[in-house]
């Protein structure tokens, strides 16, 4: 008897999968907008405003508000008090909350639908027909930006649909909307997602949590909060200096609140990195030229590397690259070797006679060791193979970067 | 600025190479500011410094320590032995000698005006103590007032720590306008008695 939770990609047939789901057993759907407007009445914020948390983009004046965390802590405690009031009925919850329950709460099947980008611009165009490729590209773009930075700021990492977030994510492009229904369904009535005393002891917790942390929210704290059995623990993220003053301050807020039992405070790991954004912007490289002639390739590439904020401009030949690199000086470059016209090499030749700051970093399919030789010879900054790792790719624009800043200072 | 004391009675070299420090890292920052300076500004070879003190760093947070020190024992002696009317008098002189230690020790307020110390905190546990005790120390005092002026009914009933550090900050402000010459700070100080007299005594 549990609770189903669905996180989807934009154009992933959620709605009609959801609605398949509600055909085949006796849940209940409570949906993003639901919540949103039960957060929205506990905290007397309006439902726009909440909305707003979602989204990727954060208000300048956040800082001194804390407006977004305060939309956060209640939509918890919305959705904590959805969750406690439902007991062992069954229910599915969808939309951005669903990642706002804790992990501990075993009665939980978490779900994701997904599909590669190719396939939801096609659903897109067969769904709101008039639409153009190029706008539904940008708002998948965006919806996974938005998705992309939610998943981040709970659980710090980069892709909304790892699978590590989940107990299952569905390719739709690879399942019919009957058979994701069936699978889910199948899956939530194995007995590791049954509701039993641990799971509701742990749904009291939350609750507890939320409350706590409305309570600290509405006096301008932006604090985590756990709970165990009444024990509160309240976690300082955001580093301080009158840290003493800022503990006594929390833990007599969070002592007033009916059923905590005991406060404790405790430095998260983050305290100490004063601004994570600003060390962040400065690891990786802002101006990225992607050249590769398969299309497919790039495109993915271009989409994994904006999941970890990184914006690139691509392009699919030898000529308009060098083009990009007259026009726009970018600081670092992907380059593929087998390529029409112009190949790699002589491009990374070119650039390297003309802009020599520019590094290079070759990725190619059919590389020899010769070739390899040749571009290292020829001053390129790395040669790595495809397939290839996101996360060598990642490590190896880094280097490039503080190479680049390292030639700046000299 | 106060001239550097020479070794004159009383003063050890000790603590004349602390003051010179202090008032050559507040007026120049901590990477501008050599230890050769701070050795030409006392007399003293730059082996009897590094004899006191192993390392710039160590040099810096001592004078750090030096400040905090001064500003907690200056208030403290203000406040020995004296009575206040009520606490919204309290709080006006306190704000009264808040200002007019940060003219008095002008380079005090300086060094903690400055970027440095608050970047070495992050990575300094014995700096960030010393920046902590300070200000825990600053606002205790003006929460202090707040607190009686609650009880004895000259202030309205306002959130205490928040109150104090609105209040504080505000001081903060004007400190940072007198030390960086953004205006003439003078100028503001009846006005600034008014508005902290509004806070405090506004009922909602």
């Amino acid at each position: 008897m549990p609770v189903i939770t669905i996180f989807s990609g934009n154009f992933c047939h959620e709605d009609a999968i959801v609605k398949e789901l509600v055909k085949a057993t006796d849940y209940n759907l409570t949906s993003q907008q639901e919540i949103v407007k039960k957060a929205s009445t506990l905290s007397k914020i309006a439902e726009a405003k909440i909305t707003e948390a979602f989204m990727e983009k954060t208000s300048i004046f956040n800082k001194f508000t804390h407006e977004k965390e305060r939309s956060i802590a209640y939509l918890r405690l919305a959705i904590a008090e959805l969750i406690e009031n439902c007991g062992d009925q069954e229910v599915i919850f969808a939309g951005f909350p669903v990642h706002l329950i804790p992990r501990d709460i075993n009665h939980v099947l978490r779900t994701c639908l997904i599909a590669d980008i190719k396939y939801r611009v096609k659903t897109a165009l067969i769904e709101q027909s008039g639409q153009s490729e190029k706008n539904a590209m940008k708002f998948i773009k965006e919806h996974d930006k938005n998705s992309s930075a939610w998943v981040k700021s709970i659980f710090s990492i980069e892709d909304p649909w790892d699978i590590s977030i989940y107990d299952m994510v569905i390719p739709v492009d690879k399942t019919t909307i009957k058979d994701t229904a069936a699978l889910i369904v199948e899956k939530s009535k194995s007995g590791a997602v049954e509701y039993n005393e641990r799971s509701k002891g742990a749904v009291r917790d939350f609750h507890l949590a939320a409350v706590v942390e409305t309570a600290l929210a509405d006096e301008g704290h932006n604090i985590g909060v756990s709970a165990k059995n009444g024990a509160v623990k309240l976690t300082i993220n955001n580093n301080v200096l009158m840290l003493k003053k800022l503990e006594e301050d929390i833990k007599s807020i969070a002592q007033k609140v009916h059923g905590v039992t005991s406060v404790e405070t405790e430095i998260g790991k983050n305290f100490y990195q004063a601004d994570i954004y600003r060390k962040y912007d400065f690891e990786i490289p802002s101006k990225l030229l992607l050249v590769d002639d398969e299309r497919e390739f790039v495109q993915t590439l271009s989409e994994r590397l904006l999941l970890r904020d990184m914006t690139s401009a691509v392009a699919y030949d030898g000529e308009s690259a060098l083009s990009i690199v007259d026009e726009d000086e970018p600081e670092v470059m992907i380059l593929d070797l087998k390529m029409p016209g112009i190949d790699g090499i002589e491009v990374l030749r070119k650039v390297k006679a003309t802009k020599p700051e520019i590094e290079v970093i070759i990725l190619t399919g059919h590389g020899s060791e010769a070739d390899r030789k040749i571009c290292m010879e020829l001053g390129a900054f790395a040669y790595l193979h495809k397939p290839v790792d996101i996360d060598l790719l990642s490590q190896t624009l880094k280097q490039a970067n503080e190479k680049i800043k390292n030639n700046l200072k000299k | 600025m106060p001239k550097i004391s020479k070794n004159s009675e009383g003063v050890s070299k000790k603590e004349e190479i602390l003051n010179a420090a202090i008032i050559l890292f507040a007026e120049q920052g901590f990477s501008n500011t050599s230890i050769t300076e701070v050795a030409k500004a006392t007399n003293a070879s730059t082996a009897n410094i590094f004899y006191h003190f192993k390392t710039k760093e160590e040099l810096f947070l001592a004078a750090l320590q030096n400040v905090k020190e001064g500003i907690i024992s200056h208030f403290d002696e203000y406040f020995k032995d004296r009575e206040f009317e009520n606490g919204l008098q309290m709080m006006e002189e306190i704000i009264a000698y808040y200002l007019y230690i940060a003219g008095a020790m002008e380079q005090w307020f300086l060094l903690l005006h400055s970027h440095y110390p608050y970047r070495l905190a992050l990575v300094n546990e014995v700096c960030r103590e010393h920046l902590e005790k300070t200000y825990n120390s600053l606002v205790e005092i003006f929460e202090k007032a707040v607190v009686k002026g609650k009880e004895d009914g000259s202030i309205a009933d306002v959130d205490s720590r928040k109150t104090a550090l609105v209040i504080f900050s505000m001081i903060e402000g004007v400190v940072r306008f007198k030390i960086y010459n953004l205006y003439d700070s003078g100028v503001l100080f009846a006005e600034l008695i008014k508005s902290c007299n509004k806070i405090l005594k506004y009922k909602e």
